[in-house]
Parts: C-alpha cells; structure tokens; sequence
C-alpha cells in the first residue's frame, strides 16, 4: 500500500523551478534514501510532503490525503525534524518539548515522563532544565530528534538528520531509525551526501537540479552505475572523479608555489 | 503583567472565538511566546555582564516606567498644558518606534517559527490569532509601562475630559508607531537582504544605546525649557506632526473648543491612524511575509555578493604598512581595525563610551547652557584646554578593556597555532590601531577646535599632550594583564582587577596633566619636553613589542 503519492510536482519559487515534475510513489515500512547535491530540491519536497509549503502544482497525498486539503490532519500523523537545528534557543529541552508536544495534543504528564526518559536516553538527563543556548549542534539535534517522534507519528521525515551528531550517536540514531522501520513505520530522510545511512536504506532516489535521476535499492544502483548510466551521478555525490583529482593536483601547485 | 495580559486577551478570544481556532493550542503557543521574550537579552541595557538573567524584560519595563515618571512629573510642571501634551506624544510615539524596532525586530523577523509551529497540527487560523495575540501582550505592556504615570498625571492636572481623550490618542499613538515601524521594515527589505536588515537594526540598537547614555545627560543641557515654554507658539507646519494632532484633541475635549481647526485636529488624529493600520493590514504586512518567505528560502540569491572582487588597497593596510614594522604587528593591526567596525558586541560597547567624549566637553567648557557666548569669550584667557587634550583617552581607553572580549572567543586558535614569537607585537599592533581608529581622529577634531580659540600658541601643548595619551594608553597595558585581541569569553570574573587599572590611570592622568599644567608657565618647557615624552612613549612600546607568551594571559 503505498503511503506518499507525488505526481507532476513543480514548485518555483519567483520564477524559477526549483522541482520540476516530480513522480514517486512510497510504500509503508520503508527507509528511504533522499540524495542529492546541495540545492538540488530536497528540503523543499520533505517542506511540501510535511505541509509546511502549500503554492506548489501537481498532486501530493500523504496517508491517502491530500496535502493541501488535509494538512492538520497529515500533521498529526507524521513527525518532522528539520535541519540546522531549528528550535527555540531560550527555552530549556522539557519547556521546548512541553511546547511541542502540546501542539500534538499530548497530555503533559505523559510529554514529561516521555521527555525524560527519551533524554536520559540520549545522555541529557543532566540538561533537561538547562536553557539550549549553550547547546552543541548534536545536542539541539537530539531533542529535535525526541520533538519529532514523541508523539510516535506514522512516517517520519528528516532533513539531513544526522549532521552534527558524533560518532556513537550516529550509530544510536541509524539503530532507532531501523527498529522504527521494524515497527512498520516510515522513514523518509534527505542528505547531500552517499553516507554509511546508505546500508539501512530500503531504497534510495537520487535528485538533482529538481529531477529524480535515480531511483531503487542501494545494490540495483550500484549495478546500474557500473554500467555506466549512473557514473556520473555517483561521482558527483560520492567524490573521487578525475576531475577532482585534477582539482586536488592544482591545489597542491598553488601551494608550491 | 505580561502573564494577566495574556488572561485577558486569551479570555476575550475564547468569549468572540470563532470555531476554527483551537484554544488549547493558541494557549500553549502564546505562553511559550512570552517565556522567550523574558528571557530575550535586551541590548540597551547589556552594560550587566552576568549571563542568564531571570527577567530581563521586567528590567526594561521598570526602566520605562522611571522614564514615565519622570515623563509625569514634566506634565505637572510645563505650561502650557498643550506643549506637554506634545512633548508627552512625541515621547510616547519615538520611544514606542525604537523599543519596535529595536527589541521586537528579533520577535518580527525571525523564521524559526516556519520550522518549529508550522509542521506541527495547529491550524493556519490559530497561528495567525497566536502572533496578534503575542504581538498585543507586547505593546500593551510597553504601552503600560511608558503611559501609565504620564497618565495618571493627565487625570489630575488636566481634568477627566482630558484623562479620558488621553487614553484614547495614547492606543492611536502606539497603532501609529506599529505603522512606522512596519513600513521601516518593508522599505529595507525591498532594497537589500536580511543581513542588511540585521545590521541596520544593529545600528539603530547602538543609537537607542547612545541615546540611553548621553542622551539624557546631553538634552536637557542644550534644550532651554524655560525659554520654549516662554516663546510657544504653533508654526504653520506643526499641523503635519501626529503629537501636535493628538494634544489639540486632548485640549479640545478639555476645553470643549469645537472650533474648525480644533475638530480638523481630531479628525486626523483618529483618522490617519486608523487609515494607517488599514493599509497596514491589507497591503504592508502581507507583502512583508512574502518578502521574508522569499528570505528564507531563497539564500543562494543571499551569498552571492557582486562579482568585482579586486584587491584594493584599504585605509587600514595603509595604515599599517606606515605604521608597523612587523609581519605580527601589521596583523594585529589591520584584524583589529576591521574587526572593531564589525563586531556588533564591540561597537555596542564602546560607542557610548565613545560618546561621552562629547558630554564631557560640553560640561566642562560649558558649565551652563544659558550664556553660551559670555562662556565662548571667556575661554581663550583659561587653560581649559588641557581638558581637552586628557580627555579622549578616558573613552578610548575602554576600548582597550573591550577589546579581548568577544562572543566567538574560540576563534583565538589562531594565535597559538601559528608560529608568533612575539605575542607583544600583536598588542602593539592593536593598539596602533585603537589609537589611530578612535583617539587621532577625536584629538584632532578638539585640536582643531582649541586652535580656532586659543590661537597658535597651544600647538606645542597638543604635541606634548599627544605624547602624553601615548604613554598613558602603553603604561595602562604594561599595568594590566595581557590579552590578544578577540580572544576571551565575557565573564563576570574579569572585573576583579578594574579597581587598580582605574586607580592607576587616573594617578598617572594625574601626574601627567600636572606636570603639563606646571610646564606651562615656562615658556619654552613644554616645547622641550615633547622630546622627553616622545621617548618615553618609544620605549613604551618597545617593552609592549617584546612581550613573550610567558606574559601573556589566555
């Protein structure tokens, strides 16, 4: 059954098509993969799937409705984490994720016990009170990470979610994100780059300059790129091209000289 | 106050709620508003260093209500009744504008709520009722706390009529300073991006803050009360100005005077901003979210600055190449000129320092504003000119104490890094820079004004004197312990040592403004002493250069 549905999305922004003509079709209970370089059209599309963008064309249905019809419904049923931790700076993580997940109409007792636990369980138990300001980047992800998925939503969007997180809670993060999977939820996340989350992915779409260039499971892509289809794509996200290597050759002469 | 507010205007949307707007919803949002703008550091009053502080908000609310106060007390006392009512508007009008846009410009501007509320199931309808509601609390409490005593003043030197009319021009005053400030935004984010509009708000923080501190000691000295209130008369244009509206409406209703220019006035002074929060709603503040979407999500547009990016040779590397023989000390030099244009936390600091230059000046040579010409006479037979010669390097000398601090101290790395020998030669580098940035420029500026009244002969006095700033600036950081540049985190800690550093330049000022004062009854001393003081100042430096890490403190 498939759970998103996009068909001929375009989207411009004063002119200029940022995505343009968009087509996928996302079965329940998988992890998928969206790549593509920067500015390529990610954010956008996770900003219109998640009902935070509404002037687009084309038709976009999440959980079989339709996005700009019933957002606030949508709403309630997904959970959103966005990129370069955007949350309000002043507030402690319990008063933020009070804040949040009365928005979701949970019960404050159960937001507190939820809050706590899920902080102790990313190593903040000691910073529940503390106001954020003072945060590192990865702790701002962490409690935007538990703002998300407190009210445990049906499919789970993530922008580059895992920027800014150190090595074991890296590891933490790809772990939570594969038994979600288990417990037959959704996950959509985006990222610019072919990184280790590539081996939790049940199917990877590649973007770029707006236009989905790829599409299918980590191993029948890199069939498919070996032939030689793909190659290019692959090199550009990857890195590790001829032409970088020219790059990095006249890189090193510049500093010669 | 902001929270009964909240009970009030939360209680009046549940009373005229129409069905789409979820109340728990709004509730929790508009709560959580307030919290931040608690907590929000305001910028005019950042002089206190301790870091968190519980209610910043209350602060400046206590702050204006003093002002009021004080606002009270001029409308008993100023005749007539109708110049305080404009004076009194006026006020009202320019400090509701500034505390906008300077304080509420974050609240205004920010986008995070895009990311934060918006993905979240709250309706359109309750985000929209959530911001009025917020934006409301707002400028009610700072309506409050600015109107409250001048008009409880009103109530009693005016009469009811006029108390009452008051209350009404007051709300048309504060709707009118929302107009102002709305389309001050949208003309700035028509012609640039929104780091412009951070850094034309920053500049008007830095004015607010100069207003704060010289400001008030500054007006009243030059404003002659006594003679405007002696010589009041309305001129053909003062109908143009809002306050003048809204007084003649108060002393229309106050006297019952219906006469055509009289009810003319009160057709503009309910109409205009009525008219003005129309247009606002309809066309400003649409055209204003649009702009600030586009904002955000058009950054590509934003970091692409023209392309013409050739090397031209700047006034600081000028500067520096004349004036600093090092590698090191050219570094330190040119980084802390551009560097003190840039930084918003340093110029927050020190500009109104800066400013009391002026102040100073003014109380100084002119004791009292009202025989400014007998005082301008009098002044070539004194020797009131050594003030002005000691006096720049009090304010410029802050500068030096400001200059480690710095919000992205981190950044330091650099220093220790890299392969400095001589850490000294960075600080001589700064402060070259300090001296030529902030203090020549001012010296000269009072040189040039005590040269057009004392005439020729203090031309030797300003080149001993300048000499003199010389070694009293080194001899302040041979006296204290050595930072680089930009390089600590603001604490409260610091300020253990200020006493001394304080004790020692004023000891020093001393000294050196002595030993001038006496040289100036010998003709020829001062001239001969320049010799000595140029010296000095060069050894000072020299010791400065060749400090080593082992002295400095990181």
């Amino acid at each position: 059954m498939s759970i998103i549905q996009i068909s001929g999305l375009k989207k411009q922004y004063s002119g200029n098509y940022v995505l343009k003509g968009i087509n996928l079709t996302i079965d329940a209970g998988q992890i998928v993969g969206y790549i593509g370089p920067n500015g390529a059209g990610k954010s956008t599309t996770i900003k219109i799937l998640t009902g935070i963008l509404s002037d687009f064309e084309g038709e976009v249905t999440v959980l079989g409705m339709d996005v700009n019809k019933n957002p606030i419904e949508i709403k309630q049923l997904i959970g959103y984490i966005p990129e370069q931790a955007a949350l309000y700076e002043v507030l402690s993580p319990m008063e933020y994720l009070q804040f949040v997940g009365k928005l979701y109409q949970l019960e404050e007792k159960i937001i507190t016990t939820k809050a706590n636990e899920l902080l102790k369980l990313f190593d903040l138990a000691d910073k529940t009170t503390v106001r954020m300001n003072g945060f590192s980047k990865g702790m701002k992800q962490k409690v935007l990470l538990i703002s998300g998925l407190m009210h445990n939503p049906e499919i789970i969007f993530l922008d580059e979610p895992l920027s800014g997180l150190d090595a074991n809670a890296v590891i933490l993060v790809k772990e939570i994100l594969s038994q979600l999977k288990n417990a037959g939820k959704t996950i959509f996340y985006s990222s610019h780059i072919m990184d280790v989350v590539e081996k939790i992915s049940d199917r990877i779409i590649i973007i770029d300059k707006g236009t989905v260039i790829a599409d299918g499971s980590f191993e029948s892509l890199q069939q498919q790129a070996s032939l030689g289809s793909l190659e290019n794509i692959f090199t550009s996200l990857t890195g590790g091209s001829e032409q970088h290597q020219h790059t990095a050759q006249q890189f090193i002469d510049v500093l010669k000289s | 106050m902001d929270n009964w507010l909240l009970k009030i205007l939360l209680s009046l949307v549940k009373l005229f709620a129409k069905r789409d707007i979820d109340f728990e919803k709004l509730q929790i949002i508009t709560q959580t508003k307030i919290i931040m703008d608690r907590r929000r550091v305001r910028v005019s009053y950042k002089q206190q260093k301790n870091k968190e502080q519980k209610n910043p908000l209350l602060i400046t609310l206590l702050v204006y209500a003093f002002f009021g106060l004080i606002m009270g007390f001029m409308i008993a006392f100023t005749k007539p009744f109708l110049l305080s009512m404009i004076f009194f508007h006026s006020y009202l009008l320019f400090m509701m504008a500034m505390t906008l846009i300077t304080d509420f410009s974050t609240v205004l501007l920010d986008t995070a709520d895009n990311q934060i509320i918006l993905p979240r199931p709250v309706n359109s309808k309750t985000i929209f009722v959530a911001r009025l509601v917020h934006i409301l609390v707002y400028l009610l409490q700072f309506t409050i706390a600015l109107a409250l005593f001048p008009l409880i003043a009103i109530f009693i030197w005016g009469g009811i009529s006029a108390g009452i009319a008051a209350f009404f021009t007051i709300l048309l005053t504060v709707a009118l300073a929302v107009f102002l400030t709305y389309l001050l935004y949208v003309m700035i984010l028509r012609f640039s991006n929104e780091q412009k509009v951070k850094d034309i708000i920053g500049y008007f923080q830095i004015f607010m803050t100069l207003l704060f501190t010289v400001g008030f000691q500054l007006l009243p000295r030059m404003i002659n009360f006594e003679e405007i209130m002696r010589t009041f008369t309305l001129h053909w244009y003062s109908y143009f100005l809002p306050p003048v509206w809204m007084a003649l409406a108060i002393e229309s209703l106050q006297e019952f005077n219906l006469d055509m220019l009289h009810l003319s006035m009160i057709a503009c002074a309910v109409l205009v901003p009525l008219f003005t929060f129309w247009v606002m709603i309809k066309y400003l503040a649409p055209s204003f979210s649009r702009k600030l979407a586009l904002l955000q999500n058009d950054q590509v547009s934003l970091k692409t600055r023209e392309k013409k990016q050739v090397v031209k040779k700047t006034l600081s590397s000028l500067f520096s190449t004349l004036l600093c023989n090092s590698a090191s000390e050219k570094a330190g030099y040119e980084m802390v000129w551009k560097m003190t244009g840039r930084d918003k936390g340093f110029k927050l600091q020190f500009y109104p320092s800066f400013g009391y230059i002026i102040v100073f000046v003014f109380i100084i040579v002119f004791k009292s504003s009202s025989n400014f010409n007998a005082t301008l006479q009098s002044l070539p037979g004194s020797n009131l000119f050594l003030w002005l010669i000691y006096l720049p390097i009090f304010s410029v000398s802050t500068s030096k104490t400001i200059l480690p601090y710095y919000e992205n101290f981190q950044a330091s790395w650099v220093y220790q890094s890299t392969p400095v020998k001589y850490p000294g030669q960075l600080i001589s580098g700064s402060l070259k820079a300090l001296l030529t940035k902030f203090f020549l420029p001012i010296y000269l500026l009072l040189f040039a004004f005590a040269w057009y009244i004392w005439g020729n002969n203090i031309i030797d006095d300003f080149i001993f004197g300048f000499f003199n700033n010389l070694i009293i600036f080194f001899l302040l950081e041979i006296l204290s312990v050595h930072h680089l540049p930009f390089s600590q985190q603001q604490n409260i800690k610091e300020q253990s040592g200020r006493f001394v550093k304080v004790f020692v330049q004023l000891i020093s000022i001393a000294a050196l403004v002595g030993l001038h004062y006496l040289a100036l009854k010998i003709n020829w001393l001062v001239s001969g002493l320049v010799i000595v003081a140029a010296f000095i100042g060069y050894y000072l430096i020299q010791k400065i250069k060749s400090l080593r890490w082992k002295d400095m403190t990181i």
